[in-house]
C-alpha cells in the first residue's frame, strides 16, 4: 500500500507506534466583478501529518508531497522531535473505538450540476444585489466556491478511517452609500444541496444589511439592555465553548475551573455538540480516531463536563469525549458542530420585550478585542437602537464590552430565529440583561 | 526544483488559449516549531511544504491553481485545466528564460535548519529561567516558543524571466497567564527577524523579553477597566503601528484600490492625513521581518512612500490589480505560499519619525489614554472602519502616566483618524506581526514613533474618563 513504506521505516527507526493523518482538498472557486469573471482557481492539494512515539515521547512532522524520500523525512523528524520532548503527559496512538456511527456528509449530486449553472447563479446574484436599492453603489464581489475534502487516518495498529465531505459557498458583498456615509455588508450560503442555492434571498440579505446601516450614528455611552443577533451569539459562543477544554482547565487557564456540574449560565442556555448531525460539519471520528458522539455541554445553564482528548482524559481518569483535533503540532481539543437550543420568539417579539435598548447585529476584531482567558471583550460593533419596542436607527462606530461569563449568565430570553454559521455553530438571537456600549 | 526546460513547457501550455501572462511559482520550504509549557518542552514539530502555483492572466481575469504533483505530467495537467478558462489564440510563446538578478539584502548565512533543536530550546529556556526566578504565585501558566521557517521559491514567467529567492525567519516569544480571585490576564511578546540565531543572542535580550511579558500580565491583573468614549490617545511606538497598518495600510493596497473599493480610491494627490504624517511601506530594509528583495511576481522590492507630509502619493501595487489602475506593480505582490494566488500586500509599514520626544507628547496631554501593548486589529477597506485591541494601557493625567487600565479597544475611520494625528515622536520602532488577507498569512512589520491622536473612540467598561 502507498503508505506502507512509512510504517516500515518507522518501525526500523525504533518508533513504537505511528500514525498518518492525510487530508486532501479539491477546491474550485470563481468570482465575478461587473459581470465578468475576474478570478478563477482550481486547487488540488494534500497534507500529511505524521505522529509517532519514540522512547515514550511523541514527535510530529508534516509534508505535502508523498514519495519514499518524504516517508524517510517524516520518520527522521519524528525521532528528532521526540528526543527533545520533556513533558510527562501520557501519549496515545489509538487502537480504535468499538463502534463507529458513520455519517454521510458527501452529496454526490453537487458534481452533477454544471459549472455553467453555477456561474449563471453568480450573475443572477450580482444583478439582484445591484438592483436591490439605488443606494447600493457597488457589488464588491460575488463568488462561488466548491470544496471536496477527505481525511484519512491510518496507524500502526491497523486502524484506518476515512471521511469525505463536500460543500459549496455563494458569497455576495455590497457597498451602500448615502451622502458621505459608506457601509458594506456580506452574506453567504454554505450548503451541499444545490437546491438551497437561492440567490434572490441571498441578494436581499446582503442588500438589506448594507442599506440598513446607512443613517446610523454613535449612541450615548452607557449600559443597555440588548438583543444580540444570532451572528453575535455565534461569535461569542465559539469562544465560550472553547473554555470547556479539559486542557485549558488542567493548565489552570480556563474560566470553567472547578465548574463541572455547576451552574455557569442562565437556565435558558442549553448547548450541545452534535458531531453526528447530518450536515457539512459532521465528524464521526476525531483526529485521534475516536468515535464522536452527540452530547450536552451546557444544559439549562449547568456545565455538564469538560471536553477531552485521550491525553487529558487519562490525566483526569475519565473517558475521552472524542474532541481531539489537530492543532499546531499536537492533538488539542476542539468541537465539530455546536448547536444552541432555540426558543420560540421572533426578533420583533424580542425587540418588543426589550422596549428600549440596543440590537447588536455584528461584532468584529475578535482576535484583537477578545481575551479568551479572562473572557473580557471590547469589540467594534454594528447594530440599531431599540426604541419603544421597535428596531430604530442604526448605530455607527460603537463598541460593546463585557465578560463572556456575565453575558451567558445574563441571557433572559432565547429567540426562535436559529441560523447556522460557517464557524460550525447554530444559534438564535438572545436578550441579555446588560452590555456596555461606547459611542459618543 | 523544476528545470528551466520544464518551466518553459508549462508556461507555453498555459499560454495556449490566449492568456497574456503566465507564471510558475515553485516553493520548497521547511519549518520548525517548539513550545514549552511551564518550562518543559511540550511540542516539537517540523515539516516541509513543496508545490507549484500556476497563475494565468488575460486582461482583467486571473486564473490560479496549485498542485503537489511536480512531475511533468502533473504540471502540464494543471496548465491544461487552467487554460480552459480562456478560448482565444496563443498570443505569446516563451523560448528562453533569463535570470533576474537583484541585491541580496536578506542573505541566508547560517540556516536554522542546521541548528540543533536543543540550542533553539535552550534560548527559550533562558527567558523561562527569568520568569521562574522568584516567580509570583499569581503566574499560573507560562508558555515559551521558538519557530523558524526556511523558504526557497523560484518563479518563472512568460516575460521570459526567472529568479530564485531564499529566505530564513526566526521568532521566539512568551505568553504569560496570571490569575487572581478576580480573573485572568495574559501578556504576549514575540520578537522575530530575518536573520540567523545570533539575533536572539546578541541583538535582543531574551531574559528581558520574558521578564517584561510576565510583568505586564501581573500589572494588568490589578488594572482597572478602561474608560470609554471619545478621548485623546497617545499610541506608543513599535507595535502601535498596527493602527496605521489596519486603518490605512490595507485600504492602500491595490487589491482594494483598483476596483474603487477602498476609502482611498481616487484620492491620489489629496491630503488624507495631518501634514506632520509621512508613512512608508519599505520592503528594502535589510533583514527586517517584512523585507523582500524581489516580490512574488518578479518585481524588485521598493521603498514606497505612501503618504508624504499628509498627501497621498502612492499605493502598494501588484501587476494584476495595476492593470485596472494603469500602473505597473511596485514590488508589493506577496503570498503565504504556493497555495495562494498573490496580490498586493504590505511589507515593513510605518509612520516616519517626527520632531517631538515621547516625553513631550505625554507632557502635553492633560487627560487621555496612553496605549503601549497591542493585540492586533482588523479593517473593512471599503468603509475604512477599523478596530484594534490594546493589551497594556495607562491613563495620562496632567502630563503624567498614571494608573494602568485594561480592556481598551480603539475604533474609527481610517480616512478620519490620520487627520487627527497632532503630534509625532522621534522614536520609530518596529513590531513583528503576521498579517492575514486573501493571499494568506504573511510576515509584516508594523512600526511608528510615539504619536498622539486628538480624539479616538475608545471602547471599555470603566465608564466615563475623569
Amino acid at each position: 500500500m502507498k503508505y506502507d513504506k512509512f510504517f516500515k521505516l518507522a518501525k526500523e527507526a525504533g518508533i513504537e507506534e505511528a500514525e498518518l493523518y492525510i487530508s486532501q482538498k479539491y477546491e474550485v472557486s470563481i468570482s465575478l466583478f461587473h459581470g465578468e469573471i475576474d478570478n478563477n482557481s482550481v486547487n488540488n492539494g494534500f497534507t500529511i501529518l505524521a505522529r509517532g512515539s519514540y522512547k515514550g515521547k511523541f514527535g510530529t512532522s508534516s509534508c505535502d508531497v508523498w514519495n519514499n524520500e518524504k516517508a524517510a523525512f517524516l520518520v527522521n523528524e519524528i525521532v528528532a522531535n521526540a528526543k527533545v520532548i520533556e513533558n510527562e503527559d501520557p501519549i496515545f496512538i489509538f487502537k480504535g473505538s468499538e463502534k463507529y456511527k458513520k455519517v454521510n456528509c458527501y452529496n454526490k449530486e453537487l458534481a452533477n450540476v454544471s459549472l455553467d449553472t453555477k456561474i449563471a447563479k453568480l450573475h443572477e446574484l450580482e444583478n439582484a444585489i445591484r438592483a436591490f436599492d439605488k443606494r447600493i453603489v457597488e457589488v464588491q464581489m460575488v463568488e462561488y466556491s466548491e470544496n471536496m475534502n477527505s481525511v484519512t487516518l491510518i496507524n500502526s495498529y491497523g486502524l484506518k478511517l476515512t471521511q469525505k465531505s463536500n460543500y459549496f459557498v455563494y458569497v455576495g458583498a455590497a457597498i451602500a452609500k448615502e451622502g458621505e456615509q459608506v457601509k458594506s455588508a456580506y452574506d453567504l450560503i454554505l450548503e451541499n444541496d444545490f437546491a438551497k442555492a437561492d440567490m434572490s434571498t441571498l441578494a436581499q440579505q446582503v442588500g438589506q444589511k448594507a442599506v440598513d446601516q446607512l443613517g446610523g450614528e454613535a449612541c450615548e455611552s452607557k449600559v443597555y439592555r440588548a438583543v444580540l443577533s444570532p451572528e453575535v451569539v455565534a461569535d461569542l459562543l465559539k469562544v465560550y465553548i472553547g473554555r470547556a477544554s479539559a486542557e485549558e482547565v488542567q493548565k489552570k487557564s480556563s474560566l470553567f475551573i472547578d465548574k463541572a456540574g455547576q451552574k455557569i449560565a442562565s437556565s435558558k442556555l442549553t448547548i450541545e455538540e452534535r458531531p453526528l448531525q447530518r450536515n457539512i460539519f459532521a465528524r464521526w471520528f476525531d483526529d485521534e480516531g475516536v468515535a464522536t458522539k452527540n452530547k450536552f455541554i451546557v444544559k439549562n445553564g449547568v456545565l455538564q463536563g469538560y471536553l477531552y482528548n485521550l491525553t487529558t482524559a487519562k490525566k483526569d481518569g475519565v473517558e475521552t469525549t472524542g474532541n481531539g483535533y489537530s492543532e499546531g503540532g499536537k492533538i488539542g481539543i476542539d468541537t465539530a458542530f455546536i448547536s444552541m437550543k432555540s426558543g420560540k420568539k421572533s426578533q420583533d417579539e424580542l425587540f418588543s420585550e426589550v422596549g428600549n435598548g440596543v440590537y447588536i447585529t455584528e461584532v468584529s476584531g475578535l482576535h484583537a478585542g477578545m481575551n479568551p482567558q479572562s473572557g473580557n471583550f471590547s469589540l467594534q460593533s454594528t447594530g440599531f437602537l431599540i426604541k419603544d419596542g421597535k428596531k430604530d436607527r442604526g448605530l455607527d462606530l460603537v463598541t460593546v464590552s463585557g465578560n463572556l461569563l456575565d453575558i451567558f449568565k445574563d441571557i433572559q430570553v432565547v429567540g426562535g430565529d436559529t441560523k447556522i454559521f460557517p464557524s460550525a455553530v447554530s444559534c438564535p438571537s438572545v436578550i441579555i440583561k446588560k452590555i456596555t456600549v461606547s459611542g459618543k | 526544483m523544476i528545470s528551466k526546460k520544464l518551466a518553459i513547457d508549462v508556461l507555453n501550455a498555459s499560454l495556449a488559449t490566449g492568456a497574456d501572462y503566465a507564471e510558475i511559482f515553485y516553493e520548497d520550504s521547511t519549518y520548525y516549531s517548539a513550545s514549552l509549557e511551564n518550562g518543559k518542552v511540550e511540542t516539537s514539530s517540523s515539516g516541509s511544504l513543496c508545490g507549484v502555483g500556476l497563475r494565468l492572466l488575460k486582461e482583467n481575469q486571473c486564473v490560479y491553481g496549485y498542485t503537489n504533483d511536480l512531475s511533468k505530467k502533473g504540471l502540464l495537467t494543471l496548465a491544461d485545466s487552467l487554460n480552459k478558462s480562456f478560448h482565444g489564440e496563443r498570443l505569446i510563446t516563451v523560448s528562453k528564460l533569463e535570470m533576474i538578478r537583484c541585491k541580496n539584502r536578506n542573505p541566508v548565512i547560517k540556516s536554522y535548519n542546521n541548528l540543533p533543536r536543543e540550542e533553539k530550546i535552550a534560548l527559550v529556556k533562558e527567558g523561562i529561567a527569568e520568569i521562574e526566578k522568584d516567580k509570583d504565585p499569581r503566574i499560573v501558566r507560562y508558555i515559551g516558543f521558538f519557530v523558524d521557517n526556511h523558504r526557497f521559491v523560484a518563479i518563472f514567467n512568460s516575460k521570459g524571466k526567472w529568479f530564485k529567492r531564499d529566505s530564513e525567519f526566526g521568532r521566539l516569544g512568551y505568553n504569560v497567564i496570571a490569575a487572581d480571585k478576580n480573573g485572568f490576564e495574559t501578556s504576549f511578546e514575540g520578537p522575530g527577524c530575518q536573520q540567523d540565531v545570533s539575533y536572539f543572542k546578541t541583538k535582543i535580550n531574551v531574559r528581558k523579553v520574558a521578564r517584561q511579558t510576565a510583568d505586564t500580565a501581573l500589572k494588568m491583573l490589578t488594572a482597572k477597566e478602561c474608560p470609554s468614549g471619545k478621548m485623546p490617545v497617545v499610541i506608543g511606538n513599535g507595535w502601535g503601528g498596527v493602527l496605521f497598518h489596519e486603518a490605512c495600510g490595507h485600504p492602500l493596497e491595490a487589491s482594494a484600490v483598483a476596483k474603487g473599493l477602498s476609502c482611498f480610491s481616487n484620492k491620489l494627490g489629496e491630503m488624507i492625513a495631518s501634514p506632520i504624517v509621512t508613512a512608508v511601506d519599505d520592503s528594502t530594509i535589510p533583514q527586517e521581518w517584512g523585507s523582500i528583495d524581489i516580490d512574488d511576481e518578479g518585481n524588485l522590492g521598493e521603498k514606497r512612500v505612501l503618504v508624504k507630509n499628509g498627501k497621498l502619493v502612492n499605493f502598494m501595487i501588484d501587476d494584476f490589480n495595476g492593470r485596472r489602475m494603469g500602473k505597473p506593480g511596485n514590488g508589493a505582490c506577496r503570498r503565504q505560499n504556493y497555495r495562494y494566488c498573490p496580490t498586493s500586500r504590505m511589507s515593513n509599514t510605518y509612520i516616519a519619525n517626527g520632531k517631538s520626544t515621547p516625553e513631550e507628547i505625554i507632557a502635553a496631554t492633560k487627560l487621555g489614554l496612553y496605549t503601549v501593548g497591542f493585540n492586533g486589529g482588523s479593517v473593512d477597506p471599503s468603509t475604512g472602519e477599523f478596530n484594534f485591541g490594546c493589551s497594556e494601557a495607562y491613563i495620562i493625567r496632567d502630563g503624567k502616566i498614571c494608573e494602568p487600565v485594561k480592556g481598551a479597544t480603539l475604533i474609527g475611520h481610517g480616512d478620519e483618524i490620520l487627520k487627527k494625528i497632532d503630534m509625532v515622536g522621534n522614536d520609530l520602532a518596529f513590531g513583528q506581526g503576521n498579517c492575514g488577507a486573501s493571499s494568506g498569512t504573511i510576515k509584516t512589520n508594523v512600526g511608528q514613533p510615539t504619536i498622539r491622536i486628538s480624539e479616538v473612540t475608545v471602547g471599555g467598561r470603566g465608564g466615563e474618563l475623569k
